[in-house]
This record gives structure tokens, C-alpha cells and sequence, in this order.
């Protein structure tokens, strides 16, 4: 395969370590299809704000660029939630302190916490009984700046392809650029995720949230139900006639940060150019995944909705769903979505556009080239 | 003959080819796959231990009734194993019925399986009105006198069109037919289909887009490549005048002649400048990639190209390939996306 000079290595992605320098591609690349089209991409936004940086820099992650319900048009982010994550220094009845452990003087954040305010570590608990050294994603109030509306913590997410199942913890492979993941799924658990899950075999798919433990995932909650057939057989896709619609419905998940900068806004997509190498198609020998999607790059604008609020965010695709495509599942929040995944966004991402994280999902709309 | 009769005799012919066609596609896709647990539909309800036995089981049952439906139709299994078939076809529609409204309630996300790889569509009132429908059919079969050749050609006619008319209200209630003709006219859209970056590049130097921009290129090969959509976008590092620069190809993916787009780009600042007016052009960049069998490229412009060459461009705007028929690009159809 012919290979572009520069870093371009085994899998044309941006979820590595490199995320600044794979910033600075996304925002190269929008500069020269701007060049080429110009009239068309004149509405891109501004390039250099997807890596959660904001320009303030009082807060972790902002929104690239968002906008009403229905209009597409660029608008003030300041109507959408927001969401920060970061750890917990110290909390009390009313004020959550979050930063960075060893971080430097000053770069805490404090919100207010209201008696609105609801807190998820494995299930619902008050704000205060969270623990110092937790870590929070928090999704700040529409309207007001300062105030935590709602706080996860300790939250995690392990989907994937079952390698390994004993009587005591599942290992799960989540593609070839992300480690292996060891989850526990205590008993008091067992019940609720076997219901979904009927098939904890090798070969069968997984998808759980759950408590992140240092070395493992305490599952907890069934993201979506189990498809029928095992990783490696899966169902030919349904054809697409025509010409593919700019628009296209389905579900969207959210991804732990793995090597990603903390609060990074952007959308791991589940077709990636098969020209460029990805490492998730070689290692598993095919390009297509269950759900037809058109093919982009790297860099590459989608304009994600949630239909479930009408909220939405310009984001850049800055990774492969290599595990997403397998899935075959269809998100129910709101309604029934007409497929399956068609966007895995990052948790600042997902919260951000008022998903809740231990859902799993919500009906989304994707609009390519936004 | 009543009309009521004819109704009744149309039911075996058409429940024995619903049964015999499920059947069929079923082993399909399990001849297909590989597999019989693979499978879709209201096995998933059941444990997995119970899925291929249940899978394997229905499919023989279905084979079984079609060919029962068949063989009892005439005078040779008249009275008790006609009766036995047609109301076993009935119960296992009615079966069905309900285990479709269970899927529906349980697992929304899953087709119906009932024409293997054709039902991936999740469950829908058209396939349990369909099924409701079939369970009727059958049961009213039961009790019908042995099939008889029609005896005149205007009854024969008759049972052909309500055979033909009962074939158009069971294809409106079947979502499985649009998928079948979807597969019947398939062409894939540009957006999905696999290209190589090599057969992208091949036809890039063959373009005139290419032999007038080549004189700019300081090197044969792209430092960045991209896809999004149709289009593949060629990044090549170049020179103008003593600035560093970058030629932006954007290439749109089709087999013979392809809309070819390019751009001028300052490497320093990213912003689009003027072309030259007359660039040279080394000789290694006429020359087809070594070792990998591509036919040799024209060597020198024409004149209508010399005088192309010639124009000033403006900033920023894009050459396109003389000639070409220009693509959309980004087409805006609303059409069935699966």
C-alpha cells in the first residue's frame, strides 16, 4: 500500500499520544479542502478548538461549535451544557473542587453544587459522598456556568469482543489499539447484565459501563443488548441504494479516553478510508462494518445531534470505531434508532450534548461535511 | 365453483411457496455463514443452547409443512393427514405471530429472520400483519375438499388473478421485497466504495490537472492523503518562487476520467495563492510509478493546455479537468439508505 510521508504509521487515527500533533493534521487538513472548495467549506468552524482546549482557559472541555436545534448554523456555545472532567480535591455540601493531582497552583475548578444536583458512582448517591481522588466528569448547568448539574464518577466503559471467561472476570479485546480490559461483574450485577448479555463466551460481543477500578471494570450495566452472532461472523450488511444521504440516523456511544487528552471534544467514526491502513481493519480483515457508513478520514466534520434534546456539535473525527461497527444494536433513549452506531463519541463529547453517560446511548443524527 | 371455494384452494399453493421460500433463504444463509446460530429472529429469544436446535428445527418444520401442504392437496392425503398439515401450517403461523410480537417488545433492534439474510429490518406491523394473515389463510384451508384441476378456462383465469392479487397484498406487507430488488439493480455509491490510493494516484498523473502543476512539485510523493466522501485529496509539497508551498489535488473517486480539482497553498500560512503562470515541469514526474505496472503518461502538454497554463487564477480557485462532467459534490439525494 502507498504511504503519504510524515507520521502516518499504522492506523491513521489521532486517539494515540500524539494528539496535538494529530490536531494539528485535523486542522491542516480542513485548511487545504478549504482551499479547494471554498465556497463549499467556508462554514467550517474554527480549527483549532477540538481538543477540548478553551480559549479562556478556565475549563477542561468546550464545544467546538454548536447551534439550535434544526437551524445549522454556527451559534453561541453558551446555551449547551458543558462538560469538564478532572479529579476530586475536595468536595463539601456545596462546592466540588476538581483538578489534576500534583497539577499547579490555581488550576482547580470549583462549581457550585445545588440540591438539583444528582451524582452516579455504580448508582445514585449525594454530591457529598464523593471521594477525594475520584474521577469526575461533570456537566455544568445550561445557564449557569459555575454550577455541577450532574457528576459521574469513576465512570467506565468496556466494549468489545470477549476473550476470555472464568468464574471470576472476563477479558475483553477492544481492537488493537487499545490494551485489553479486564472486567468483573459482581454479583449482585450478574443477573441484571445476563438478561442483555445472555452469551459471555469467547468470540460473542460486550458492552458494559461500570465502576474503573485501577486494574479492572466492576460491571455494572448492560449498555445494549447482545447481538445474535459471534464478533467473526458478522451478518452481511444491508445494501445502499442510491446515493448516500448527507444526513444519516442511528445511535451514538461514548469511548473511555485512551491516550486522548482529557476533555478532548471529537467522534471516533466506523468507516475509516480503508486505503489508509487502519491497524483495526488489517488485524481484522475487513473493511465494512455491520451499518453501511460513507467513507471519510481522519479530520473529517460531522455535525452530531441528539435527537432525544435537539442539542448538536460540529466535531472532527479524530479516531476508528473499529469495535462500534460490529454492533448491530439499536439505541432506544428515545425512540428506536433506525441503525445502529454511527458515531463513538469521547465522554466530554457525549456529555456535552446532554447524553447521559450511563445510558450508554442516545438517538443521533450525523450530518457529514458540516 | 363458489367464490368462497376458489379463495380457499388459492391458500395452499401460495402458504406452501411462503413456507418453502423461508426455507430456502434460511439455508442460504446458513450455507452462507457457515453457521445456524447465527441466525436472526425469534431464536434470539431463546437460550443459546437452544438457538441452533430451535433454528434447525423451524427450518425442517417449514420444509416439512410446504411439502406436506403439496403432496396433501389431491386425492392422495385426503381426510385426517391434510387436515394434520394445514392446521399445523396454521398453529405454526399463529406460533409466529406471537413470538414476533414478543421479539418486537424484547429485542426491537433484530429483523424477523423469516427470509434469512432478506429480513434484517427490525419487526414491524407489516410483518406481523403479514403472519396474522398466513395463520388465517391456512386455517381456513382446513376441512377444503381435494384441489381440482379447474374445468374451464375462465375459473382457471379467476383463480389465477386472485392468486396474483393475494401475491401483490402479501409482497406490499413484506419489507423483504425491497431489500430483494435492492440487491437485483445494485451499484454502489461512490461514498462506499473501496479505492485504492494507488488506482487514485495513477489516474491523478494522467490528468492534464497533474502535467500542469508538475513543474511546481519538488517531490513525486503526497505527504498527507485523505478521503471524505467521493473525493481523495492529494497533499504534495511543491515550491513558487522562494516561498515553500503545497499542491492540494482533490480527486473524485471513478473509474475512468475523474473530476480532478487543485489548489495552490502556502505552507507557511495555509492560505491558497495564485498559480504561476507558466511552471516547468522535471522529467521524473511524467514517468508512471516505478514497478507497479501503470502505463506511461503523455509527455508534453498541448497547446490548448499551453494556453491554460497561461491563465492567472485567482486565489484559492480550482482548476477542473476540460471536459469532464462535472459530479455533485456532495450529493443531497434523499434516497432509501437501507
Amino acid at each position: 500500500m502507498l504511504k503519504a510521508r510524515g507520521e502516518r504509521g499504522c492506523c491513521d487515527r489521532c486517539a494515540g499520544g500524539t494528539g496535538t500533533a494529530d490536531a494539528a493534521r485535523v486542522a491542516r487538513r480542513r485548511l487545504l479542502k478549504d482551499a479547494v472548495f471554498r465556497p463549499q467549506a467556508a462554514l467550517l468552524p474554527e480549527p483549532n478548538d477540538w481538543l477540548g482546549r478553551d480559549p479562556g482557559g478556565a475549563h477542561a472541555g468546550v464545544y467546538a461549535a454548536a447551534s439550535q436545534p434544526g437551524d445549522g448554523a454556527p451559534q453561541d456555545p453558551a446555551p449547551l451544557p458543558r462538560a469538564v472532567t478532572g479529579t476530586v480535591l475536595d468536595v463539601s455540601p456545596h462546592v466540588l473542587m476538581i483538578g489534576e493531582p500534583g497539577g499547579r497552583p490555581g488550576s482547580e475548578q470549583r462549581f457550585a453544587l445545588t440540591s438539583d444536583a444528582t451524582t452516579w458512582r455504580g448508582t445514585q448517591l449525594e454530591p457529598t459522598e464523593l471521594r477525594q481522588g475520584d474521577r469526575v466528569v461533570v456537566r455544568l448547568h445550561p445557564t449557569r456556568r459555575g454550577v455541577a448539574d450532574r457528576i459521574w464518577a469513576n465512570i467506565g466503559r468496556v466494549t468489545g469482543t470477549i476473550i476470555e471467561h472464568t468464574s471470576d472476570f472476563m477479558v475483553v479485546d477492544e481492537g488493537v489499539t487499545r490494551r485489553r480490559q479486564i472486567v468483573v461483574i459482581p454479583p449482585r450485577a450478574a443477573g441484571r447484565i445476563q438478561v442483555r448479555f445472555p452469551t459471555l463466551q469467547p468470540g460473542y460481543l460486550i458492552d458494559i459501563i461500570g465502576l474503573r477500578r485501577p486494574d479492572a471494570l466492576e460491571g455494572l450495566i448492560p449498555a445494549t443488548s447482545q447481538p445474535a452472532y459471534p464478533a467473526g461472523r458478522l451478518p452481511e450488511a444491508p445494501l445502499v441504494s442510491g446515493h448516500v444521504p448527507d444526513a444519516i440516523s442511528g445511535s451514538a456511544t461514548w469511548h473511555e479516553p485512551a491516550g486522548e487528552p482529557p476533555g478532548v471534544l471529537g467522534v471516533a467514526y466506523p468507516a475509516l478510508d480503508p486505503a489508509t491502513g487502519c491497524a483495526e481493519d488489517a488485524a481484522r480483515g475487513r473493511p465494512h462494518g455491520y451499518a453501511r457508513m460513507p467513507y471519510l478520514a481522519v479530520g473529517s466534520v460531522l455535525l452530531v445531534r441528539n435527537d432525544c434534546n435537539g442539542a448538536s456539535c460540529t466535531l472532527p473525527v479524530t479516531g476508528c470505531a473499529a469495535v462500534a461497527r460490529l454492533f448491530n444494536d439499536r439505541c432506544v433513549t428515545c425512540g428506536t434508532s433506525p441503525r445502529g452506531r454511527v458515531a463513538d463519541l469521547t465522554e466530554a463529547s457525549f456529555v456535552a450534548l446532554g447524553g447521559e453517560l450511563d445510558q450508554g446511548c442516545f438517538n443521533a443524527t450525523i450530518t457529514i461535511g458540516r | 365453483m363458489p367464490m368462497i371455494a376458489m379463495l380457499r384452494e388459492v391458500q395452499i399453493p401460495l402458504l406452501s411457496a411462503m413456507l418453502l421460500g423461508g426455507c430456502a433463504t434460511k439455508l442460504a444463509r446458513v450455507i452462507r455463514v457457515g453457521s445456524v446460530d447465527a441466525g436472526l429472529g425469534p431464536t434470539a429469544l431463546f437460550p443459546m443452547r437452544l438457538r441452533r436446535p430451535v433454528a434447525m428445527a423451524m427450518c425442517a418444520l417449514e420444509c416439512g409443512l410446504g411439502l406436506g401442504l403439496i403432496a396433501t392437496a389431491g386425492q392422495i392425503g385426503r381426510g385426517a393427514p391434510a387436515t394434520c398439515v394445514r392446521l399445523g401450517t396454521g398453529l405454526l403461523f399463529l406460533v409466529a405471530t406471537s413470538a414476533l410480537l414478543e421479539l418486537r417488545t424484547s429485542r426491537p433492534d433484530i429483523g424477523c429472520g423469516c427470509f434469512g439474510d432478506f429480513s434484517h429490518s427490525p419487526v414491524g406491523w407489516r410483518t406481523l400483519i403479514r403472519s396474522a394473515l398466513l395463520s388465517l389463510a391456512a386455517l381456513t384451508t382446513i376441512g377444503l375438499s381435494p384441489v381440482q384441476p379447474p374445468h374451464s378456462k375462465p375459473t382457471a383465469a379467476l383463480l389465477l388473478g386472485m392468486l396474483a392479487l393475494e401475491l401483490v397484498v402479501i409482497a406490499g406487507l413484506s419489507p423483504e421485497l425491497g431489500e430483494a430488488l435492492v440487491k437485483l439493480g445494485y451499484s454502489e455509491p461512490c461514498e462506499l466504495r473501496i479505492v485504492p490510493t494507488e488506482r487514485t494516484i495513477t489516474a491523478l498523473r494522467r490528468s492534464k490537472q497533474w502535467r500542469r502543476h508538475a513543474g511546481l512539485l519538488t517531490a513525486e510523493v503526497p505527504v498527507d492523503i485523505w478521503r471524505e466522501l467521493c473525493w481523495r485529496y492529494l497533499v504534495f509539497p511543491g515550491r513558487y518562487g522562494d516561498r515553500e508551498a503545497e499542491v492540494v489535488f482533490a480527486v473524485f473517486l471513478r473509474q475512468r476520467r475523474p473530476l480532478i480539482h487543485a489548489a495552490l497553498v502556502d505552507a507557511a500560512t495555509g492560505n491558497a495563492v495564485q498559480w504561476p503562470t507558466a511552471p516547468n515541469r522535471p522529467h521524473w514526474l511524467s514517468r508512471p510509478l516505478a514497478g507497479r505496472g501503470h502505463s506511461a503518461v503523455p509527455a508534453a502538454p498541448t497547446s490548448a493546455d499551453a494556453t491554460l497554463q497561461a491563465r492567472a487564477w485567482p486565489p484559492g480557485q480550482a482548476f477542473s479537468e476540460p471536459g469532464a462532467r462535472v459530479p455533485r459534490a456532495a450529493p443531497r439525494r434523499s434516497a432509501a439508505f437501507y
